[in-house]
């Protein structure tokens, strides 16, 4: 397999598909004519909805005020009978003249008021209870909110003088009610103008009235900008997908019409790697439609001016844009393992189209979702796949992303990608070789006839795919159910022993994979031998592991304040931490040695040096096994409840290699599983101290450990690894059954 | 050399079992042309197909040139090579993209995969297009490619699979030149194909095959000579009509 993937070799491969598909004119035209119209036309399509918007908030002059109570009514209609009686007198307000004068600050929103300058609009005025207008203010029932108006003596030089003070809510970047702002601003700004020029003109007698107003925008989206923003994830999605859409039938059903998957198929040439070419260049196709398709949206949206418009001053930023750029090839990544498996299936180019309709169309359902404000971007659609990608773009344009959902999101798409690709490279190319489909999708899903020693990566991948929406979907139950304490903590133990130890056994039972071979449950290296042997071996291995937990947990420790200083610790604050810590203080502690450290050992080490190790063994060598199963291994872990831990990342795959390391070395489970048991235990041993006895041990306010225990922390490793190496290097010793 | 023993394949066809092909044993020397003859529905793919490793025979195997095909599939596809009539082209690559990503696809090194291509040109008289995109080929052009694309490993083994169906007289002379110029070089060859009178023209050693069983095999002369008939046609004709109650395999 290796001769395809080395020397070029590979890199040829995909460069042929990239030809073909980029030479073809019908890809081009998705890749560039498609953006270079279809933008300018969405554009000017949503240039008329704004400028609509803006033509009914001027027909519709009736702006609907909301006052709080019957007093604040009064005074209202006595400012402005006040206000328009100056303005009807005749009186232009020196600053107004100015500021409309001014190309520079006449926006599009104070335009509309020029035709009004001798007069004010006739306002609805509503009355009713704070809440209820707060709420009419969010849907637009409401254009401006009036929570307070009192009418004051303050005292002034030649005695109390009465003063106006307002204060108002309106909502942010909506036509209508920051109309409705700007002409409360214009009346106070008048009467105060009017009242500056009299005094100036000692024309009154009369004590000056002063007006001071406060308006506060609120945050809430407005429907327009809102299902804009998911307006342009959903066409930035759709328009990925068109562009992989064509290579992806051309490249796979396409080799089958033009009579070429026989010859490709009989040469020697390791399907995946045939398909892994294939996708190679889908991907490409679909990230460059995909570039082209947000610069595109880029120019639209900065030239246009819709963009400021539509999503504040910033308007839509290069930042934003580069934000969303890796999404878009997660999902492409994603979509195109979708496109390769449902078009490895079809024999022709109509029957891939046939299939490819319906999928699109499922692909609108949750991009009409995304145009749907009040739906929020949950823990639970961040598991879903498309719908995920699309929520995060829309909160990333809003500015409203978080990190736990976008984490998920993205971790899940990469392993749907994966899974879905497995699935591919065995669909591509099976009818071509076994005359019925039928075969291929019995040997994916079905039980096969015969035995394996180990998992292959492909299994691996549709289990995770399983396994990470269950896990993620778990780890959210218990807060759920609001367990506390000790329940928590046994409810947490209890899916652990479904998910990492009942589900793969099962699964590796109904795939007839080997499991005492797969969960590394046999004797180990070098089994059998004179008793006097073995005992001396089992001693070897446990005295190795102890030594070799007695310097881990420092390495652990050390590794997690390093993140911590990174500040990418969780965003949890001091009090949560706190409060954490009480909670945790009051469950027992052999409950917490029971759920913390030997049930996730156990279960743990049956799924990730047993399941996981295995299939990678199947394919890698032993390193890059213990390697990749450990990143999985850390990944898994910053999953914790609602909260993202990724200063559990680094400790985790530290813990990882070590145990893969005494896993592969001693070809058994249990050494590791007391290993990761033991660490466990010592590492909440460690948290139940306060920081007054750390630092009674660690020395004067260092929360570090000292370098003396740090240097015996890595003899005593340097010792374990040592004496494991010698334990399992005896002259019966067995090879690790591959 | 290829040898099958005693190759069987069932399919289950909407749950009715079907017996592709039944205990079927034959021997190809190199140098030889070997025609596997038969109607639609006979068994040839399906032989063929189990001599690629591209599906697994339920019992018996292939051996080419003492390497089974069920084992070491990938070392086996390396030795065979494959033209069928079905065989297309990509259209938006030009003839050297398509023979070099062929050798590619074979692991052969690029150097030799150049000089090899030179030779075919030559050889095939690819010269005038070989710079050229596929899709602008003629239909014989097309077919030069592809007998080409056969020989970019150089295999010591030739599965010819109808390749001269849909073919006018002068296609059809090409690919009799073709199996000439293999049968010279000393490759194994083996024929599947129903124009019996073609294959009595270029092939040294026939097997009948019928529904999945090997009813008569050897030269012409014993064919005609155990069957009391002048041609593969009428040997052919006689086979359909008594399907079930000809003698075994000769």
């Amino acid at each position: 397999m290796n001769e395809y993937f080395s020397n070029g070799r590979f890199r040829r491969l995909c460069l042929k598909e990239l030809r073909e598909s980029l030479r073809d004119r019908r890809t081009l035209f998705t890749l560039v004519l498609m953006p270079i119209l279809v933008y300018p036309l969405l554009s000017m399509a949503l240039q008329r909805l704004v400028i609509s918007s803006v033509g009914k908030a001027k027909a519709e002059s009736e702006l609907v005020i909301g006052v709080v109570d019957e007093d604040i009514l009064v005074k209202f209609r006595a400012m402005f009978a006040e206000a328009t009686k100056i303005v009807e007198a005749g009186f232009v307000s020196p600053i107004l003249v100015e500021r409309t004068s001014d190309p520079k600050n006449a926006s599009p929103l104070q335009g509309v008021n020029k035709e009004e300058e001798d007069t004010f609009p006739a306002f609805e005025i509503v009355t009713s209870d704070e809440e209820s207008l707060a709420r009419g203010l969010r849907d637009g029932v409401v254009d401006l909110l009036i929570t307070e108006l009192r009418f004051e003596s303050i005292p002034l030089e030649r005695g109390a003088s009465p003063s106006y003070e307002i204060q108002a809510r309106f909502r942010q970047n909506d036509l209508r009610s920051e109309r409705a702002l700007s002409q409360m601003r214009r009346a106070t700004q008048v009467i105060n103008d009017y009242q500056s020029e009299l005094i100036r003109k000692r024309l009154d007698s009369k004590l000056p009235v002063t007006v001071s107003f406060k308006a506060t925008g609120i945050m809430e989206q407005t429907d327009l900008s809102s299902s804009i923003a998911g307006v342009i994830p959903l066409v930035l999605i759709l328009m990925t997908i068109t562009g992989a859409v064509y290579p992806a039938i051309d490249l796979t059903a396409g080799e089958r019409e033009r009579g070429t998957m026989e010859a490709l198929i009989a040469t020697p040439a390791p399907r995946f790697a045939l398909l892994l070419s294939k996708y190679v260049a889908v991907v490409s196709v679909a990230v460059l439609t995909a570039l082209a398709n947000l610069f595109a949206t880029w120019m639209t949206l900065s030239f246009g001016g819709l963009g400021q418009a539509l999503f504040g001053k910033s308007g839509f930023s290069l930042w934003t844009l580069l934000q969303i750029l890796p999404l878009l090839v997660i999902f492409a990544c994603f979509f195109s393992a979708i496109l390769l498996a449902l078009c490895s299936f079809a024999r022709s180019f109509k029957e891939a189209q046939a299939y490819l309709i319906p999928v699109m169309l499922l692909s609108l359902g949750p991009g009409l979702v995304t145009l749907m404000p009040n739906v929020q971007f949950t823990t639970t659609l961040a598991i879903v796949p498309l719908l995920n990608i699309l929520m995060l773009s829309r909160d990333i344009m809003t500015g409203q992303s978080s990190l736990v959902p976008a984490f998920a999101a993205i971790f899940s798409t990469i392993i749907y990608a994966c899974a879905t690709l497995v699935v591919a490279s065995r669909l591509f190319g099976a009818e071509a070789a076994t005359s019925g489909s039928q075969e291929s999708w019995s040997e994916l899903l079905g039980r096969p006839k015969k035995r394996q020693m180990l998992p292959d990566i492909g299994e691996l991948f549709i289990y995770l795919a399983i396994l990470f929406p269950l896990f993620f979907v778990a780890s959210n139950l218990g807060g759920m159910f609001a367990l506390k304490g000790s329940w928590a903590l046994f409810f947490n133990a209890a899916f652990l022993f479904l998910l990492f130890l009942i589900f793969p056994l099962s699964f590796a039972w109904y795939r007839r994979v080997d499991i005492p071979n797969t969960f590394l449950l046999t004797e180990g290296v070098g089994k059998g031998g004179p008793l006097s042997l073995r005992v001396g071996r089992y001693f070897g291995y446990v005295l190795g592991v102890l030594l070799l937990s007695a310097g881990l947990w420092m390495v652990a420790f050390e590794a997690y304040l390093l993140f911590e200083s990174w500040s990418l610790a969780s965003q949890l604050t001091e009090e949560d931490k706190e409060r954490l810590k009480a909670d945790f203080l009051a469950v027992p502690f052999w409950v917490v040695v029971l759920t913390g450290a030997i049930a996730p050992a156990i279960a743990e080490e049956f799924f990730f040096r047993g399941f996981v190790l295995s299939a990678f063994r199947s394919k890698l060598s032993g390193f890059r096994s213990v390697l990749f199963s450990s990143v999985l291994f850390g990944l898994f872990h910053v999953i914790a409840g609602s909260v993202l831990s990724l200063e559990k990342f680094l400790p985790t795959i530290i813990l990882g290699l070590a145990i893969g390391y005494v896993a592969l070395r001693t070809g058994s489970l249990w050494p590791g599983i007391l290993l990761h048991a033991l660490h466990n235990g010592l590492i909440f041993t460690m948290s139940r101290f306060t920081e007054q006895d750390l630092a009674k041990w660690f020395g004067a306010d260092s929360k570090h450990i000292p370098v003396t225990w740090m240097l015996g922390g890595g003899a005593a490793i340097a010792a374990g690894v040592a004496l494991l190496f010698v334990s399992s290097l005896r002259k019966n010793v067995n090879e690790v059954p591959i | 050399m290829i040898s099958a023993e005693k190759l069987t394949k069932q399919f289950n066809v909407r749950g009715v079992p079907l017996v592709a092909v039944n205990n079927l044993s034959f021997r190809v020397a190199s140098g030889e042309v070997y025609g596997l003859l038969g109607p639609n529905g006979a068994g040839k793919t399906t032989t063929l197909r189990m001599i690629m490793g591209l599906l697994e025979p339920d019992s018996g195997y292939v051996e080419i040139s003492g390497v089974r095909s069920t084992n070491k599939s990938f070392d086996i596809r390396k030795k065979l090579g494959l033209i069928s009539t079905s065989d297309g082209v990509y259209p938006w690559l030009t003839v050297r993209e398509m023979l070099m990503y062929f050798s590619d696809l074979y692991a052969v090194d690029p150097p030799i995969a150049r000089s090899r291509l030179e030779d075919l040109v030559g050889l095939l008289d690819l010269r005038n297009f070989i710079d050229q995109r596929c899709s602008t080929l003629s239909t014989g052009q097309k077919q030069r490619v592809t007998l080409a694309r056969g020989l970019m490993h150089d295999p010591p083994v030739m599965l010819l699979d109808e390749p001269t169906r849909g073919l006018d007289v002068v296609g059809s002379q090409a690919i009799f030149r073709f199996i000439d110029l293999l049968k010279q070089r000393g490759k194994v060859v083996l024929l599947s194909t129903h124009r019996l009178d073609e294959a009595e023209r270029v092939c040294d050693r026939f097997g009948l095959l019928h529904r999945g069983n090997l009813q008569f095999e050897g030269t012409l002369s014993e064919l005609q000579h155990a069957t009391g008939k002048p041609h593969l046609v009428d040997m052919f004709v006689a086979l359909l009509n008594t399907p079930n109650e000809m003698s075994p395999q000769t």
